[in-house]
């Protein structure tokens, strides 16, 4: 129980935050897909994700590549194959819906309204047929039919399968309380164990219940029949209370609606609580996970190092951190992601002991440190100061034997430069780079650059980095 | 400097000598020279103190030299101050030897 207290009070707000929130954006894909079939097949897939990193965990290769192919490629196909279904629930939908909205399912398709009107046309002879999608997606199976949008009501039903009406040989498309497409083209079912007095509209009907999960009610123009089709079955119905039942049943709308409010609500309790298991899961697995080590050699920055001051030596360059983390975040560790920073606004000049802590080390989240090496730093200061040096020019080369280099003149002959005190004390010339005799002879103005050393040092403002150099080489007498 | 000093002259005057060559020659002329005097040619190879060599100066006038022997290991940049017997410069020549 202690190490439980202890772990979580290790974890940094910034964790919390990155639960929190990958869990609420995966329980919005829940609320928003639910009852989908990319949401059964996004369900496959994370199924097959999981069975990849257990194949990868036991080693078994062959199978993590084929895991991970089928998972890329399930990626496309869902893109590809439910673009409509995806499409249909994002435009749906507006952005506080997307991103807040709880239910889909708000809207009750009346079903005693139906089934009046149902059974009040078949007492009128007037044909009709009545689709309520299930939970696969009918564009495919469907085609044509108008958009209507328009809530249930009798008179609606009555006046859409109305003889006179242009859509009323089509399908109606029933969506929650709303009548969404009328005049729908249904698939014909081909099927040659029919009574030889079904018509189109229930070939009509038994095609679309057989391809897909819909229910399709069918009202016999000629004979005033009405009939439910579901799967492979046709069924005639003979009395409002069981086609309302069957339409309930088959929308899942139950009878008590007090009991359906808490089902929902159950529902959505469980996913929040489940996303925000899987979510930790995962997030655990990846920053917490497997143990894992690896040394890095960082450079040490130093800073606030006070103005007039400079740093003439340090014990190290670069100290070995052994960090250690999860091995996805360890193996994606860049030395440029860590870094090693000293504060020198204390130091004094002359020699600094300065230990590195945690405080120094920046990481990336999830990575801790295990060590430093080594934990103490000799920093050595210097107050700065400028000097006027010689210049001396570093001759190189080789002149021809009956030369000889009678004199020379430079211009600036000093150079001013900045650095350490105690550095500059030792220093008494500046030496230019080398600079070749073998092509020289006769007058001539060459330049060449100052070599500074050691590297701390620097030329003062204002002065020149090289010198003009005005030579004369005579024959040897 | 000079490569050799011959008859109390210094001969072939120059900034940079051969290592090939048998010796550099630092020649220093003093006048006037009130009393007797000791001076030090003080040979450094880049910044390196190489050689430090005592010399007598004598009223009234006197001139007086010093020389290294150069080697394959002499090249760079060299200097030769010229000090009295406290230590002040009295004077800094520089040359190098070469290939």
């Amino acid at each position: 129980m202690e190490k439980l207290i202890n772990f979580l009070l290790s974890m940094r707000w910034q964790d919390f935050i990155d639960i929190c929130l990958n869990s609420y954006i995966l329980f919005r894909f829940y609320v928003l897909f639910r009852g989908t079939n990319v949401f059964r097949v996004l369900i496959g897939m994370t199924v097959l994700w999981f069975f990849q990193r257990i194949a990868i965990s036991l080693g078994l290769i062959v199978t993590s590549w084929v895991v991970q192919g089928i998972v890329a490629v399930g990626a496309i196909i869902i893109i590809v194959v439910f673009r409509n279904e995806i499409r249909r629930v994002l435009q749906a939908k507006n952005l506080k819906s997307i991103l807040w909205g709880l239910s889909s399912k708000s809207a009750i398709t009346p079903t005693e309204i139906i089934a009046d009107s149902v059974f009040d046309m078949a007492h009128r002879k007037c044909g009709g047929l009545i689709v309520f999608p299930g939970k696969e997606d009918l564009s495919d199976a469907v085609q044509g039919g108008i958009p209507w949008k328009g809530m249930i009501t009798r008179e609606m039903i009555t006046s859409i399968f109305w003889q006179d009406n242009p859509v009323h040989d089509g399908a109606a498309i029933v969506q929650g309380d709303q009548i969404s497409v009328v005049g729908a083209i249904l698939p014909l079912s081909h099927r040659d164990d029919l009574p030889s007095y079904y018509g189109t509209r229930h070939r009509a009907a038994l095609g679309l219940a057989d391809a897909t999960d819909a229910l399709v009610i069918v009202v016999s123009e000629e004979r005033g029949d009405v009939l439910v089709a579901k799967g492979n079955r046709l069924r005639a119905i003979r009395q409002k209370r069981t086609l309302e039942q069957h339409i309930q049943e088959h929308l899942g709308i139950a009878a008590d609606k007090k009991a359906a409010v808490r089902k929902g609500g159950l529902e959505i309790a469980a996913a929040a609580l489940l996303s925000i298991v899987f979510i930790t899961g995962i997030w655990f697995s990846v920053s917490r996970g497997q143990d894992t080590l690896v040394s890095l050699d960082i450079p040490v920055d130093y800073t606030n190092r006070a103005t007039g001051t400079e740093i003439v030596s340090t014990s190290v360059k670069s100290v070995s951190l052994v960090l250690s983390g999860s091995g996805a975040l360890v193996k994606s560790v860049t030395p440029d992601q860590v870094s090693v920073r000293l504060d020198l606004s204390s130091a004094v000049i002359g020699s600094n002991s300065l230990s590195i802590t945690t405080d120094n080390i920046s990481l990336p989240p999830g990575i801790l440190l295990r060590e430093v090496t080594p934990e103490l730093i000799e920093v050595v200061l210097d107050e700065t100061v400028k000097k006027q040096l010689p210049v001396q020019i570093d001759w190189a080369g080789k002149l021809s034997p009956e030369l000889i280099l009678l004199d020379f003149t430079m211009s600036p002959e000093t150079i001013e430069v900045m650095g350490g005190k105690q550095i500059l004390e030792k220093i008494t010339t500046l030496y230019s780079e080398k600079v070749p005799l073998d092509n020289l002879s006769g007058k001539g103005e060459i330049t060449a650059k100052i070599v500074l050393n050691p590297t701390t040092l620097k030329i003062a403002p204002g002065s020149k980095d090289k010198v003009t150099i005005q030579y004369l080489i005579q024959k040897r007498e | 400097m000079c490569e050799e000093v011959v008859d109390n002259t210094p001969s072939n005057p120059t900034m940079v000598f051969s290592a090939g060559k048998e010796k550099a020659v630092c020649f220093s002329l003093f006048d006037p020279v009130p009393q007797k005097t000791v001076i030090y040619h003080n040979w450094y190879h880049r910044d390196i103190p190489s050689a430090r060599i005592q010399l007598t100066l004598n009223p009234p006038r006197w001139s007086t030299h010093s020389s290294i022997q150069l080697r394959k290991t002499d090249i760079g940049p060299w200097r030769v101050e010229i000090t009295n017997e406290k230590g002040k410069v009295l004077g800094v020549l520089r040359f190098s030897v070469t290939d």
